[in-house]
């Protein structure tokens, strides 16, 4: 970790330094990074944006009478009662 | 055993409903359906966009799973099996329904670097505090759900699976067939277009706000 730099740390670790599966030593090296470099801390921050804006993607509502026009499908398709 | 004195139900597992399913239980096919209906529905959402595909794509996986449940391995964890399933229901009908277009070149949305490594991507304008509003938020998640799509396939089912469907990386790795460092690579590349894509609309100015 020696030759921490921008590209190291948005390309090689940053997605191990957000799930956790970075070790100590290495994440302390980070965050000194990240205080003496503000793109990087701007680039964590819109990553980070990111994943919440994708969390929002599920679909609002599933159609309330889904399970039963699906069972209703696959009976009048297969043949024999479902 | 309950406060009325009644022995517990157990709740069948996944094992236990295919097992089902194949000796002709249908109580076993409808508890299925009951319990993975809305998870079909939402993989098939994310990759088709469309209300009334998603449901037509959630009732093929059904149909298929009552049809081929035979060739289940049963050493396998349903779930995965379950899932490729429908992501393949939901990309054939995707196929059907659009015209096929070239999947984006991903390496040209991620960042570039000076060679003593420090960032030499153009300076964007930091969005991430807007999706503090609702609304705003939203509309970058319809945008992203676009980006997303134009990924190679590689790329997409991970970003989904992880990011939006929230499953675990050891069971997206089971589901797609590949290792757990070339998920974290490829949902890490996905993730990094789909921040650049949502900086680029960030920067530019709406239509109308420039026509005023």
């Amino acid at each position: 970790m020696s030759d921490l730099n921008c590209k190291r740390f948005i390309l090689e670790c940053l997605i191990e330094y957000e799930d956790g599966t970075m070790p100590a030593d290495e994440r302390a090296l980070f965050e000194q990074h990240m205080e003496l470099c503000p793109p990087c801390l701007r680039f964590l921050t819109s990553y980070r944006a990111t994943g919440k804006t994708l969390k929002l993607l599920k679909p609002e509502e599933i159609p309330p009478d889904l399970a039963q026009s699906v069972l209703a499908f696959v009976r009048s398709r297969a043949g024999r009662k479902a | 055993m309950k406060p009325d004195g009644s022995a517990a139900q157990a709740e069948p597992t996944d094992l236990d409903l295919v097992r089902g399913i194949k000796s002709g239980d249908e109580d076993a096919f409808e508890q299925m359906v009951e319990r993975y209906h809305a998870r079909v529905y939402s993989l098939s959402y994310g990759v088709l966009r469309n209300a009334e595909d998603a449901e037509e794509a959630t009732q093929d996986t059904f149909l298929t799973l009552y049809r081929k449940i035979g060739t289940f391995d049963e050493s396998k964890k349903f779930f995965s099996w379950f899932y490729r399933v429908a992501l393949n229901q939901a990309y054939s009908r995707a196929r059907r329904r659009r015209p096929t277009t070239a999947a984006v070149p991903i390496e040209d949305y991620l960042p570039r670097f000076a060679s003593d490594g420090h960032i030499a991507s153009p300076e964007l304008p930091d969005w991430s505090a807007s999706i503090e509003d609702g609304a705003i938020a939203r509309e970058l998640a319809g945008r992203a759900g676009e980006f997303i799509a134009d990924l190679p396939p590689a790329y997409r089912d991970v970003i989904w699976m992880y990011d939006v469907e929230e499953m675990s990386t050891a069971d997206i790795a089971e589901t797609l067939e590949i290792s757990i460092p070339a998920l974290k690579s490829r949902l890490h590349r996905a993730r990094l277009y789909v921040r650049q894509r949502l900086a680029e609309i960030s920067r530019a100015p709406a239509p109308e706000e420039v026509s005023r």
